[in-house]
Formats: structure tokens, C-alpha cells, sequence
């Protein structure tokens, strides 16, 4: 009897002529039938996370040895992107309208005069770079995405090289690779 | 590299759930994922990222670190004995410690394939080439672990 069937169908690795012996032994034979769900229960406990906290780790993802210069002259601009992108953020970000209920539009801007691409990821995106689009000659980045009411995490990627947090939002966290995401929460537009 | 973030995201509780498994150990289990992770940064960036090349550097860091500790057998004893054990008492959730501690007493082999199988998402394809052996095989051995493990943890129960 070809007991490993059990392991190939507790791990999705039957083909489709294993499958119809698989079935067919379990109808027939009840000690494979019960192997079948031991070895399953068994599995549920094997499978769990078995942990009460997943483990810190910092992995040096967007430390380049540029970062040291980068960050000084970063620094400066930073400060007149928060301030500029504030003021922004008065003139730009309107409430959102409303598209259906439980769906909400969220404009996402960033003053960056001096790049060539600016693109978010986040939870929101599955962490997959999402471009944002110029807006004329400004110097302001932006994109428009459609959000549920929910809390997110996120941050700007800027030219493949540099991940930066929203400047305009206070909240922000330490991410996995040294690098810091900023949390927003979207709820109704009023 | 927001791809390796996704990549990151997506192999990091596979990653661990392996160690875990592997090591029975918290703490060696975040250390040696840790390393894996800057290791597969560090020279594989810029390839195509593949979790089978994963899993085997930290199947090596696993070797490498027991490899080291063997001319020092007494004080690994002691180690896990004392300390470790505290520190996973905290880390571990108490049904669990039972099913780690039979995973321990399966011979390597067949502790290596079963993390493997349970925790790593790779097909048995990939198990079977990283562990040198036949796909035919691979399937035996997968079972014949899972059987071993059954009957360790009935006697458990006794």
C-alpha cells in the first residue's frame, strides 16, 4: 500500500491519478482512512505558528554607503519638503469624495523638486512600488488611490534608492530594514 | 528592493517556522534567520529570488553552527539546559513545547525533511534537490517522518 499518498495529500503534491487512488484507498481500507486523520491532526498542531511573538530582524535593506553623505544633505531638504508639502497639503488635499460606501479616495503628495521618480508602497499596495505622477512643473509628486476605512502603513521610494517616511504625517513606526513607515488612518470623508 | 521586501514579507515566517522546527530553539531559530536574510542580500540581490536559495543558506548556517559546537558538546548541554530553555519558555506557547521536543528526538534526516515539508512552502521538487534526493524518495521519507513523529508523540502520552 502506498502509505506516502497520506504525506502528498497533507501537502497538496497529488497528481490527478494519485488523487482518484488516494480516495478510492481511503473508501476502502479504514486504517488508512484513520492514518489519513491522525497524520492531519497532527498536522494542525505542526503547522500553528507555535510562537507568542514572531522575532525582531533587522536586515540592512536600504543601508547603502552613501547613506551617511545622503542623510546630510537630505537633512535640510527635509525640513523645507515638511514645511512646502504642508502648505501643500492646505492648498491640495481636499476631503476626499466618497465612491461607495466603505471605499474612499486618498491623494497621497510629496514635494520633491530635484528626483526623477517618486513611488509609495505599503500595506495597501502589498509593498509593491506604486508610481506617483508630477504635478506640472511644481516640484509636488502625487497619486490618488482608493482606500478602505482602515489603518495603513507606508512610505516613499524615491528614485529605486531612497525610502523615505510621509513628511506630512507625525505617526510613523521602525520597520524590519531600518527604514521607517508612516501610518495613517482613513475613515469617511466628512 | 521594495521586490526584496516583498520577498522578505512573504519567506520570513516560512523561514522561521522551519528553524523553529529545526532547532527547537527561539532564540538560535531569529539568530540564524537574521543571517540567512543578510547573507542572501549581501551576494543574491540582484538575482531572481528564489526561497529555495533561502532555505539552503540557512540549512548551511544551520551545519556551520553545529559543525562549531560539537568540540563544545558540554556547553551547548548546559546551555539549552539552563538558559535557553527559560528564555524559550516566554517565546513558545506552552501546547506547543510537547510537539518541538518530539521534532527533537527524530534523527537529523528526518527532523530536516519534516520542517521542511511543514513550514517551508517549497514543493518536494525543491525539498528533493536540497536535500540530495530523489523526488521518488523524497515523498517515502516525508511520510516516514510524519509516522515517526506520530508514534513519538503517542508514547509522549503514555
Amino acid at each position: 500500500m502506498k502509505d506516502y499518498l497520506i504525506s502528498m495529500f497533507v501537502d497538496n503534491e497529488l497528481n490527478l491519478d494519485e488523487k482518484i487512488e488516494f480516495v478510492e484507498t481511503v473508501h476502502k481500507n479504514k486504517p488508512f482512512k484513520d492514518e489519513t486523520v491522525e497524520l492531519l491532526d497532527q498536522e494542525k498542531l505542526l503547522q500553528s505558528s507555535m510562537v507568542t511573538a514572531m522575532p525582531e530582524v533587522r536586515t540592512p535593506v536600504y543601508r547603502t554607503e552613501k547613506t551617511g553623505l545622503f542623510r546630510l544633505m537630505f537633512t535640510p531638504i527635509a525640513g523645507f519638503a515638511t514645511a512646502m508639502t504642508l502648505v501643500a497639503a492646505f492648498f491640495l488635499l481636499r476631503p476626499a469624495p466618497v465612491i461607495s460606501p466603505g471605499e474612499l479616495q486618498h491623494r497621497f503628495v510629496i514635494y520633491n523638486p530635484d528626483v526623477s521618480k517618486t513611488e509609495i508602497v505599503g500595506d495597501f499596495t502589498r509593498w509593491n512600488p506604486v508610481p506617483l505622477e508630477k504635478v506640472g512643473d511644481s516640484g509636488y509628486w502625487s497619486v490618488t488611490l482608493k482606500l478602505e476605512a482602515g489603518e495603513y502603513r507606508y512610505s516613499y521610494l524615491i528614485d529605486n534608492n531612497r525610502q523615505i517616511a510621509d513628511p506630512t504625517v507625525l505617526t510613523h513606526e521602525q520597520d524590519d530594514f531600518g527604514g521607517k513607515n508612516s501610518i495613517i488612518k482613513v475613515t469617511t470623508a466628512i | 528592493m521594495n521586490t526584496f521586501r516583498k520577498f522578505y514579507t512573504e519567506n520570513k515566517e516560512r523561514l522561521f517556522g522551519y528553524l523553529l522546527r529545526k532547532t527547537g530553539n527561539y532564540h538560535l531559530a531569529a539568530d540564524i534567520m537574521q543571517e540567512s536574510f543578510t547573507r542572501y542580500l549581501e551576494r543574491y540581490k540582484d538575482r531572481d529570488q528564489s526561497p529555495a536559495l533561502l532555505f539552503t543558506i540557512s540549512r548551511n548556517l544551520l551545519y556551520d553552527h553545529a559543525r562549531k559546537n560539537r568540540y563544545d558538546a558540554s556547553y551547548e548541554e548546559e546551555q539549552h539546559g539552563s538558559e535557553l530553555d527559560q528564555e524559550n519558555a516566554y517565546s513558545i506557547k506552552e501546547e506547543y513545547k510537547r510537539v518541538l521536543r518530539a521534532i527533537q528526538q527524530l534523527d537529523d534526516e528526518a527532523q530536516d525533511i519534516l520542517a521542511l515539508a511543514v513550514s517551508s512552502g517549497l514543493s518536494y521538487r525543491e525539498i528533493a534537490d536540497m536535500t540530495g534526493n530523489s523526488e521518488a524518495n523524497i515523498k517515502v521519507k516525508i511520510h516516514r517522518s510524519r509516522v515517526k513523529l506520530k508514534k513519538i508523540l503517542q508514547q509522549d502520552q503514555l
